[in-house]
């Protein structure tokens, strides 16, 4: 028996009551030894001594006094010479673009305020991303102010662009360019037609070019096994939103995989909870070794090694097959036992589901792929979940082309190569072959924005505006076309890379105006989208209503006919069978490696294993049967292990990761950049060589490799999963089961407490924070619920205080419903939160010591087998208490309650004494132990990350990208969401303004509005009308630590799975 | 007696005041009527002849308000010193004032005579004022320092006695002879140093709490500005509306200084200041990059020299001193004018951080709240529809602006508490989020609602 008693866990440190995790969490602050401090290597970043606090409290002191006698500074106000019509300082303006990174794509709205961007939102026009947005998305805006951007074009030496112009560069490269050079332009997936127009210009006038496209997380075996079988080279579109039963072989759909944003949102409607009394939802099995946030999300995982995925490809097939009429493939013995009855069950109700099922999966090999569309043929998908009218285009790369590139350079047959926002030195597993015949092109340019590891090998930098600076078109899927705008003049002395090229190509097409970029799309989309159209005459007309929506529909690809393959003859991988085996992914923060200089990004934990600043080798944990939990060859988190592949060793940091199957081990890409900026250097470890070709394409696992004992210890072991730790169980000293934070309590030796100790309020040791239940026992399960709520609403309302309800009846009651069911941990929100609330990044160091400053945190919980848990993810931030437990012992009242219902934490007043986050029993205050923003006086409180010359947010440029509507916050000050109350204050004057009533749409907080699956609504729950008023109803919900008579605002719903338990997991 | 001559004095200042009034009325009127073409200095001719001593010139009053009001009707009628007039200034006719009343022309005529008899008017006011407001408040102010300084004396005599007598009482208990308390001795005992210094702790504390919470506020802070701006002659004189020039206080929580191009909007037209001729409205031309000249915009003006823009603009102050003092070549006096006018330009355009004289104009900023106060302007100019003078004064008779309130945390509190939200009964979103405000107005349980009732004074109203 692997259930034991525990429900519900965060990690094994709960399970095995580990007694330094269990006094930290009875702790609200991490405590940090002094002697310790004195050892690490970073004491410099201690700061102050003692001597120095006296002095500068003598210094503050008469400073205070003379600034008290000094006139006060001369402000100057300087306005505008001649004001743009467009802006009305203070007042924000949204301009609808797109965010796009090589094939990562989401249909945006940029907020701007005077004229420079703050905040991504997402377009609710588009029908790819229909409002949503990523992480990803949202940390763009600080990408445009990053300050290693290259400032200007020039030549390229020891890692600095020299001041150059774009006339010289532009001499130099049409000097050395003639007709017959060859030219090889290589990127990532290019969507913008406009800019594979402007290259197309660019070959007509030097025929030898050659465009080459690849991805470091590739989908090349798709796009060919497509091709092969319907005469399409793409990726075809996926109705999640129409799919009963969906198995996903290591595809992580929900997080990185093609279009996650779009993915998801279908995923969620299926998965939501309308109706209590006959509940229904889709089932999800998911295949793979490591835990992928798709996974985590799944109802059923199937864990197989790495080197199994082909064989349980190939055993769904065959399930299929047998029952469906088609002819059996050669199944590659190994897959294991339990693997093997899990995919027959998967095929018993894929089958039970013809034509609204579906099956995906992330294998990189052509055969595979071949059995996977088959399967999805056999079972009546096509046409139905998956269609070709609007193929995604986000994948186009094909890494064999980046093989033959590397051999034409070699062997000396390239003239010329133009780097287009790709950096193949760092990504591509053959990096080192590559970079060696980089060395024989005698004329390399590099379009980067970045000196990153290849335009630093290149001659000439000629960057490329942000997008956010940007004109262009993009065409995430077949027919489905969305517009860029500039939203600020760009900031550097950069060129659009489409203009670059029709510079280089002298076009003809090139126009003498202002923006020639701008009017040579202007000229392509009257060619080729105006005619699709019917609703304007005028092209004018046509281009500013598009470009006010930012997207445009025009007719997709005609379907193909879904042509059976003849699939005898495919070999899928065989089965490694005994040994360790290691697979490869990408993170929703650092994809391939091209986001390590957000700090934002960085600093968001990784959803799955809640690490930040860095890659960690996930190590399975064991059972013993009885009561401990135990990392792979005894393991702890943070400790350094030696990863051995063939002759390449490496070390890395690891993390005990529930739900790692046995013998299997994991860690991200991305990391380990040496040339990414101030923030990107040197995190994490750089795996991408240990990528395998096989067959000219990568494979994202490794077998036969070695992982040694504890060779070290992590520096600063960043992690936040036990961090800020709610209703954690332990054991008293007769072995009965407490929580944590209330060892003291079970102290008290006065017999009545003892006795009464688990029945008075706040001291109940199962405490509500996370309801499951499965959904065919819904119905009884939500009966136990409410009585159990009732129970506590009971004893909640004795109370000798008169009842203060009538108190939030007058005007507005602000509230909150989170769907757990459509929460699917992505952390979209987080990223939104820190953009919006000007939240500061702490860095690695700062985060190892508990100081994260994350207003919203997504807490992972896991339930159900030790070996191979289910996750619930839940979004926890402020609950805006009615009863607030942090109010009542502030001592100077900077913390307390609005009449419309919202905790009000006012900064000014506070005097850090954090008796309030000390007091919260929801643990989401935090500190600003250090001047992280440079917001007060003294420069010693200033903070910097990554060993940075100039901290974070100290220089002007990456101040930019503050918030002006929110307050940045000095050191000693407390802080923690504020249900964005400067988006309810600016939507409640925008109502009396316009003499209307307050509308759900004019208050959406910066985490609602992020979400792609609408997991957050927030409203007014006196509104009888609102959105939310509806959600509240829903009998799913509950109250997080309901029984402690806070009275939070925010109503959670039930986790509901639909896991198929004849299964063991 | 003393209550006669502060009711005499009291009377004759208010006199004083009114004839004040009646001028400053005149003066406005006429530079809003006459100036244009009577010059104002009423000795010499413009396009009317100069008004100094008009009314002995004409026989009596009763014509001259009807010449004003109505010029041609008296030169039809055959007026004699009409027809006289006419004949000299024929064809140029003065534009009829049918609007002006008896008193109003009568007040521009005070005026008239006022500045052409150069009687120093001004100085005459300052004068009666400082005899007449301060002389009641001295008064009383004085009894109370009479008072203090005799209740001081009257402790000390008291002090003196108790003191005496005790030494007395003392010396007769222990038989020795009494000694008189010396008067240095009254000062050095122990009660008496320690409440003194209990007295400077007291009242050095609350000096200091005082002045520190007063620290950052700047009320009545009025700075020189690069441009002599005067509210007075465009709020005031021309009435122009505040919000044409602030035209974010009804839409953006900032009111907005003007852009230059909205200066433009009007001193295209204008180019000669009221008061201050070229000195001032010069800096305007050269920040836009408008030739007065040519009255166009000079082509590709970010690229010209510091030298280059003088030289266009000091032919502009030159020529315009030439037209005004009616030479034909710049003389002495006039140079003498275009270098100081210019210096004067160059260094209100020019800082410290922006060496060009092109660009925007730095103004010295005076209303600043602290960063972590949020304050919207449309929302009390356009949901509260509160007059912009009842926060900044009355800034249409301010020639150099100054802050005019506090602007402190309490003042902002004080008139939440006391505000009613004036469109609480008509607006629909009051009326949509407080039904239960609006049933017990209804009822008449409650008068009014207040910005406190709906949250005014919270803190996250302001501070987030």
């Amino acid at each position: 028996m692997k259930d034991n008693k525990v429900a519900i866990w965060i990690g094994q440190k709960d399970l095995n009551h580990d007694p330094k995790f269990m006094e930290e969490a009875g702790n609200e602050f991490a405590r940090i030894p002094l002697d310790k401090m004195a050892e690490s290597s970073t004491l410099e970043q201690v700061g102050a001594t003692r001597r120095d606090f006296l002095k500068y409290l003598g210094f503050g002191l008469g400073a205070a006094t003379v600034a008290a006698a000094c006139e006060i500074p001369v402000r100057k106000a300087i306005p505008y010479v001649v004001k743009p019509d467009a802006i009305v300082p203070g007042v924000a303006n949204y301009y609808a673009s797109s965010f796009v990174k090589g094939g990562d794509y989401c249909a945006v709205l940029v907020k701007t305020r005077e004229g420079r961007p703050i905040k991504i939102e997402g377009n609710d026009l588009s029908p790819v991303t229909m409002g949503g947005t990523s992480a990803r998305a949202q940390a763009t805006v600080l990408e445009l102010y990053d300050v290693n951007r290259i400032k200007g074009p020039g030549r390229i030496a020891d890692g600095l662009v020299s001041d150059g112009s774009w006339a010289a560069i532009d001499k130099e490269v049409i000097g050395a360019l003639r007709p017959e050079s060859k030219i090889r332009i290589l990127s990532n997936t290019l969507l913008s037609p406009a800019l594979h127009a402007a290259i197309a210009e660019f070959s007509a006038a030097y025929p030898n070019t050659k465009l080459v496209q690849y991805d470091a997380v590739s989908s090349a075996a798709m796009l060919i096994a497509n091709e092969q079988q319907f005469g399409m080279k793409t990726v075809p579109d996926y109705h999640f939103d129409g799919a009963k039963v969906i198995v996903g072989f290591e595809a992580d759909f929900l997080g990185t995989w093609i279009s996650p944003i779009e993915y998801a949102k279908g995923y969620v409607k299926n998965r939501k909870i309308e109706h209590e009394g006959h509940a229904t939802m889709s089932r999800h099995y998911h295949v793979e070794s490591h835990m992928s946030l798709t996974g985590s999300n799944a109802d059923n995982r199937i864990l197989v090694k790495p080197s199994e995925q082909g064989a349980a490809i190939a055993a769904l097939y065959n399930e299929i097959a047998a029952q469906t009429g088609g002819t059996r493939v050669n199944a590659p013995a190994g897959l294991n036992e339990k693997a093997t009855a899990a995919i027959k069950a998967a095929a018993k109700d894929l089958l039970a589901n013809k034509g609204a099922s579906l099956v995906v999966s992330g294998s990189n090999m052509v055969s595979e792929q071949l059995l996977v569309n088959q399967i999805n043929l056999l079972l009546g998908n096509y046409g139905k979940t998956i269609t070709f009218e609007h193929a995604s285009k986000q994948r186009q790369g094909d890494e064999r082309d980046v093989a033959r590139l590397i051999e034409e350079m070699q062997g000396g047959q390239v003239d010329v190569l133009f780097i287009l926002g790709a950096n193949p030195s760092f990504d591509l597993p053959q990096a080192e072959a590559f970079n060696t015949a980089l060395e024989q092109v005698p004329l390399r340019i590099s379009t980067n924005s970045h000196v990153d590891e290849t335009t630093g090998r290149c001659h000439w930098g000629a960057p490329d505006h942000h997008i956010l600076e940007s004109w262009g078109d993009v065409e995430p899927k077949a027919g489905v076309y969305s517009l860029m705008q500039p939203t600020i003049n760009p900031l550097f002395d950069t060129r659009q890379v489409g203009l670059s090229f029709l510079t280089w190509a002298k076009s003809a097409k090139l126009s003498t105006g202002d923006q020639p970029y701008h009017d040579f799309i202007q000229e392509l989309w009257k060619e080729n989208m105006f005619p699709h159209q019917s609703e304007y005459s005028v092209f004018q007309a046509f281009w500013d209503h598009t470009l006010h929506n930012g997207v445009f529909n025009a007719g997709g690809n005609t379907e193909p006919a879904y042509n059976a393959v003849d699939v005898s003859g495919l070999q899928v991988r065989k089965p490694a069978g005994e040994g360790m085996e290691l697979s490869l992914f990408e993170t929703v923060n650092m994809g391939a490696g091209q986001y390590a200089n957000n700090p934002w990004l960085q600093e968001m934990p990784d959803p799955v294993n809640r690490c930040v600043w860095g890659n960690y080798l996930s190590v399975p944990v064991s059972f013993d049967g009885w009561k401990t939990i135990e990392g792979f060859a005894g393991l702890k988190d943070g400790d350094l292990v030696n990863l051995t592949s063939g002759e390449s060793s490496l070390e890395v940091p690891v993390i005990q990761q529930f739900g790692q199957m046995d013998n299997t081990f994991g860690i991200a890409m991305g990391y380990g950049r040496t040339a990414a900026g101030r923030c990107g250097n040197d995190i994490g470890v750089n795996v991408q060589s240990l990528v395998q070709i096989d067959n000219g394409l990568f494979q994202y696992y490794r077998s036969g490799i070695q992982v040694s004992g504890k060779a070290g210890r992590e520096d600063h072991f960043a992690c936040v999963q036990y961090h800020h730790t709610m209703g954690v169980k332990t054991l008293d000293k007769n072995g009965d089961e407490i929580n944590a934070d209330e060892a003291a309590l079970a102290s008290v030796s006065i017999p009545f407490f003892k006795k009464t100790r688990r029945g008075f309020q706040g001291a109940l040791t199962d405490r509500s924070i996370i309801h499951g239940a499965h959904v065919s026992e819904l119905e009884t399960f939500l009966e136990e619920l409410h009585e159990q709520r009732e129970e506590f609403q009971h004893l909640n309302a004795q109370s000798l205080y008169p009842d203060y309800s009538d108190h939030y009846s007058r005007g507005h009651h602000w509230g909150m419903h989170i769907d757990l069911n459509a929460c699917i941990g992505c952390g979209a929100c987080t990223v939104a939160c820190m953009s919006e609330n000007n939240v500061p990044v702490v860095g690695k160091h700062n985060v190892a010591r508990h100081q994260e400053m994350t207003w919203i945190r997504i807490d992972r919980y896991f339930y159900g087998d030790f070996e191979n848990p289910k996750t619930v993810y839940q979004p926890m931030m402020c609950q805006h208490c009615d009863n607030a437990p942090c109010e009542n012992v502030c001592p100077v009242d900077a913390t307390n309650h609005s009449s419309e219902g919202l905790n009000q934490m006012i900064y000014n007043r506070c005097v850090g004494t954090r008796y309030c986050a000390n007091n919260c029993p929801y643990k989401v205050r935090r500190l600003n132990w250090a001047d992280y923003t440079t917001a007060d006086l003294w420069p010693i409180n200033e903070h910097k990350i990554n060993q940075e010359k100039v901290q974070f947010y100290a220089d002007d440029l990456t101040r930019m990208v503050l918030n002006p509507d929110v307050t940045v916050r000095s050191r000693g000050v407390m802080e923690k969401c504020s249900f964005c109350v400067q988006r309810i204050q600016e939507g409640k004057l925008n109502a009396k303004k316009e003499d209307r009533r307050l509308l759900d749409r004019d208050v959406r907080t910066a985490c609602q509005t992020a979400c792609p699956t609408g997991a957050i609504t927030f409203g007014d729950k006196n509104n009888p009308e609102g959105e939310l008023t509806g959600k509240f109803k829903s009998p799913l919900n509950y109250i997080v630590l309901e029984e402690t008579n806070v009275r939070s605002s925010v109503n959670y719903t039930v986790k509901v799975n639909n896991a198929n338990e004849a299964l063991d997991a | 007696m003393r209550r006669l001559v502060l009711s005499s004095l009291g009377f004759l200042f208010a006199l004083a005041l009114f004839a004040q009034d009646n001028i400053d009325e005149g003066k406005n009127l006429f530079r809003t009527n006459c100036a244009t073409c009577h010059n104002k200095n009423m000795k010499d001719k413009l396009i009317g002849p100069a008004l100094g001593g008009v009314e002995e010139r004409w026989p009596n009053t009763e014509d001259l308000h009807a010449w004003i009001r109505n010029s041609q009707k008296l030169i039809v009628d055959g007026n004699p010193r009409a027809v006289e007039l006419w004949k000299e200034y024929s064809p140029t006719v003065m534009q009829p004032f049918e609007n002006l009343t008896d008193a109003q022309i009568a007040n521009i005529l005070a005026y008239v005579n006022d500045v052409f008899t150069a009687a120093p008017a001004a100085a005459q006011t300052t004068a009666t004022g400082q005899e007449g407001v301060p002389v009641e408040s001295n008064s009383k102010n004085y009894v109370y320092y009479i008072l203090l300084i005799a209740l001081v004396f009257l402790a000390f005599m008291m002090s003196r006695v108790i003191l005496n007598t005790r030494g007395i009482v003392n010396a007769e208990a222990s038989g020795e002879v009494p000694v008189k308390p010396s008067f240095w001795s009254m000062f050095t005992n122990r009660t008496v140093i320690g409440f003194a210094i209990f007295a400077l702790i007291v009242l050095g504390s609350y000096t200091t709490v005082k002045n520190g919470v007063a620290l950052g506020r700047q009320q009545n802070y009025a700075p020189d500005q690069p441009i002599k701006f005067s509210h007075v002659t465009h709020a005031g004189l021309n009435k122009i509306d505040c919000q044409y020039c602030h035209d974010g206080a009804r839409r953006s929580k900032h009111s907005i200084i003007p852009a230059t191009n909205t200066c433009m909007n009007c001193h295209r037209a204008i180019k000669n200041g009221s008061t201050y001729g070229t000195a001032e409205l010069t800096k305007i031309f050269v920040a836009a990059g408008f030739d007065p000249n040519t009255d166009k915009y000079i082509d590709d003006y970010e690229s010209l020299t510091n030298d280059e823009i003088a030289a266009i603009y000091k032919k502009w102050i030159g020529n315009q001193y030439m037209e005004t003092a009616e030479v034909a070549s710049l003389d002495a006096d006039g140079t003498r004018t275009v270098e100081e006018q210019w210096a004067n330009i160059e260094e209100s355009l020019t800082s410290d951080t922006k060496p060009n004289l092109q660009g925007p104009i730095e103004w010295v900023r005076i209303h600043a709240l602290p960063d972590h106060v949020f304050f919207s302007h449309q929302q009390h100019v356009t949901v509260g529809k509160l007059e912009c003078q009842q926060c900044h004064g009355k800034v249409e008779e301010m020639p150099v602006v100054r802050q005019y309130s506090t602007l402190s945390m309490g003042w902002c509190v004080n008139c939440h508490r006391q505000t009613e939200v004036s469109s609480f009964g008509d607006n629909n979103y009051y009326l949509d989020s407080y039904k239960k405000y609006h049933d017990e107005l209804e009822a008449g349980k409650r008068t009014g609602v207040t910005v406190e009732d709906i949250g005014g004074t919270e803190c996250q109203k302001c501070h987030y």
